[in-house]
């Protein structure tokens, strides 16, 4: 699904150059959950960032979907993205004048649909996270966890192969971050690979495999997400 | 995608709806004081009779005596002719169609005792006249070449005169006493008013002036010894009407028409055998080339366009410039808070030229309802305008034409104002803004 070899991220400035990634590698296969874990500054970001075709890589390869990235123009980035990718945000990044049914609306648009199959797959993916009797409803009318389902709705709305998840429960307390996590893990049931940034590594554990960056690179690849106990070790 | 982005500028009207008010406002006002200007400027420099202008020739034969001193030569440029040309012209036949005129304030006692006598303005032109300017009749007709021959005591009214005397009737037949003599009503016009009044010009006043009320014989005015409006004489004359008919007074206006524009070479020829003849008989002292004036080009000479008319649509121009500078501020500080948006778009899969599409889009509607507001500005303004003068109202009226013209202006102004802010807004980095979130 997504595999990126001996990437690299580095950003100059006049008098600097910081590598955020360097000898990255990472395989993300069909289906999986994986988590993505390391300390402020280790590059998850940028890892992120660039997963999402939202930045561009400086050296290495990377293959999304069989479809190699590398060199690719900001329209098919963005076709690409649109089609293949879901986000999910920590500030949950709803457009706040707009509607829950139009904040779904708004990747579908881009993807080309026509109105009757965007109404049906917004009242879908609301139905899918619990809200399809306020999509009328704005966000601010909305608490964060369902705010934070909204998003998922949206990410959702245009069945993606990929759900990239960066800090999804970050501002939401425990009981709505619990729930919003168990979406996400009946999301991936359904076959959705989900690639998720946490710092909350009672979450990471709950995946299939965590990944954990230091210093852009990949420090530990485990078939197994980090117990509890090691995330007191880390 | 373009009904989307519609909606979505529609939408953005209601945020921040004070900002959105300034900048409608910047642009209604910057468009408003452009149309009304150029309203009237394109009212001013319009083409009065577009199917034939180039068909329709004034000549001018100077006929002034030689001046050494060259800024005096320069500045004569009489604009009419003298009765002997005028009438020489019009007997040698030339031209598909052919006409003197001249113009005049008469007394009219109307038949009706409830009307009291009244002064109208007038003029005198040959038969010829109403074919060549395809001049409109509601009853009867121009008179006939007979009664040009005779000098005929026949008339034309404009609509309005006939019904001031008549009513709604037909007056054809009827008789109206012009001058102290008994006219008979030939025809009745329908409302023309050609603008600028281009078979009539002098130095540019009267371009926009009062329709004339009625028309007489060129020869039945000179029957009856009628005095011209204007008249410049350079040279001692005899005196008496006679005296100025023999004079080099010029007086009178002319107009050809030719069959096509290229008949324009031939009338040049007569024109200079013509002027030959003349100097051989003592006349046309001067040896000044002997001029032929197409529509636009007579509208030109006598410069019916002032350059105050020119540099007040400049300075409008300028204004709307300012308004356009003012607006892209606004715009610059609308779509910089809309960066989060920008980058929620982006990742949610649009371009750059998507979100460029999506932003210019919405300027164009914030122009095109700056440019609603600014046409009603502009339509007030016309009005005001109109209201000072009879001449005024004559040229500020807006016409289908300039309404197209007002709204893609508006549109245009608010795209040129849209490209900076909406370029900007399509520079922001996604991923920086959210994560700021």
């Amino acid at each position: 699904m997504l595999n990126m070899t001996n990437l690299s991220k580095v950003y100059r400035t006049h008098m600097i150059e910081t590598h955020a990634l360097r000898g990255f590698g990472i395989q993300v296969n069909q289906g999986e959950f994986v988590t993505v874990t390391g300390p402020s500054g280790s590059g998850k970001t940028s890892f992120l960032n660039i997963a999402g075709l939202l930045e561009e890589f400086t050296s290495g390869e990377f293959v999304l979907d069989g479809v190699n990235v590398k060199g690719m123009d900001d329209n098919a980035r963005s076709r690409l993205r649109n089609e293949k990718l879901g986000f999910i945000f920590q500030g949950f990044n709803l457009i706040p004048d707009l509607s829950l049914f139009d904040n779904v609306d708004v990747p579908l648009r881009y993807r080309g649909f026509n109105a009757a199959e965007r109404r049906e797959r917004i009242e879908d993916a609301l139905a899918q996270v619990g809200l399809a009797s306020r999509m009328k409803h704005y966000p601010a009318e909305l608490s964060g966890g369902q705010q934070q389902r909204v998003a998922i709705a949206r990410a959702l709305a245009g069945s993606p192969k990929l759900l990239l998840a960066d800090e999804p429960t970050g501002n939401l307390d425990t009981q709505m971050a619990r729930d919003v996590m168990e979406l996400l893990e009946e999301i991936n049931a359904q076959g959705t690979t989900i690639l998720m940034v946490t710092h909350d590594l009672e979450l990471a554990v709950r995946a299939q495999r965590n990944v954990h960056i230091i210093d852009g690179q990949v420090a530990d690849l485990a078939r197994k997400a980090p117990t509890l106990f090691d995330a007191h070790v880390v | 995608m373009f009904s989307y982005y519609f909606l979505l500028g529609v939408r953005s009207l209601r945020r921040n709806p004070a900002l959105t008010a300034l900048m409608v406002l910047t642009l209604a006002i910057g468009v408003a004081a452009s149309v009304a200007t150029l309203t009237i400027l394109h009212v001013m420099s319009g083409d009065p009779i577009p199917h034939k202008s180039e068909r329709l020739f004034v000549p001018l034969i100077d006929n002034g005596t030689p001046i050494p001193d060259k800024a005096a030569v320069a500045e004569i440029g009489d604009d009419k002719m003298s009765y002997i040309d005028a009438a020489n012209l019009l007997k040698g036949g030339h031209g598909e169609r052919r006409s003197a005129l001249y113009g005049f304030s008469a007394p009219i006692e109307p038949a009706r005792k409830d009307l009291p006598a009244m002064a109208a303005q007038g003029i005198a032109p040959t038969r010829d006249f109403f074919a060549m300017l395809d001049v409109p009749f509601r009853y009867g007709q121009a008179w006939s070449e007979a009664d040009d021959k005779a000098g005929a005591d026949v008339v034309v009214l404009s609509r309005a005169l006939s019904e001031k005397l008549f009513g709604s009737v037909n007056p054809v037949g009827r008789r109206l006493r012009l001058m102290g003599f008994d006219y008979q009503v030939a025809g009745v016009l329908q409302s023309w008013r050609p603008v600028p009044k281009f078979y009539r010009l002098s130095g540019g006043s009267g371009a926009f002036g009062q329709e004339d009320e009625f028309m007489i014989p060129f020869s039945s005015a000179i029957r009856h010894e009628t005095a011209p409006k204007g008249m410049k004489c350079l040279t001692d004359r005899e005196p008496g009407f006679q005296g100025q008919l023999g004079s080099e007074c010029t007086w009178i206006y002319f107009m050809f028409e030719t069959r096509s524009g290229a008949g324009r070479a031939e009338l040049q020829d007569y024109l200079d055998n013509y002027a030959a003849d003349q100097r051989q008989l003592g006349r046309l002292e001067r040896h000044a080339k002997n001029e032929l004036f197409d529509v636009m080009q007579w509208l030109e000479f006598q410069k019916v366009v002032g350059n105050d008319n020119r540099l007040a649509t400049w300075l409008a121009f300028g204004f709307l410039l300012l308004c356009l500078v003012n607006t892209i501020g606004l715009l610059l500080a609308k779509f910089s808070v809309r960066a989060s948006e920008v980058g929620i778009r982006r990742a949610l899969g649009a371009s750059r030229r998507e979100i460029f599409q999506q932003f210019l889009t919405e300027t164009a509607v914030v122009g095109l309802v700056g440019g609603g507001l600014g046409l009603s500005l502009a339509f007030g303004a016309l009005g005001l305008i109109a209201m000072q003068s009879e001449q005024l109202s004559v040229v500020a009226h807006m016409d289908w034409q300039m309404l197209g013209a007002a709204f893609a202006l508006s549109l245009l102004a608010a795209l040129l104002a849209g490209i900076l802010p909406t370029w900007r807004a399509c520079q922001v980095t996604p991923a920086i803004q959210l994560k700021s979130q």
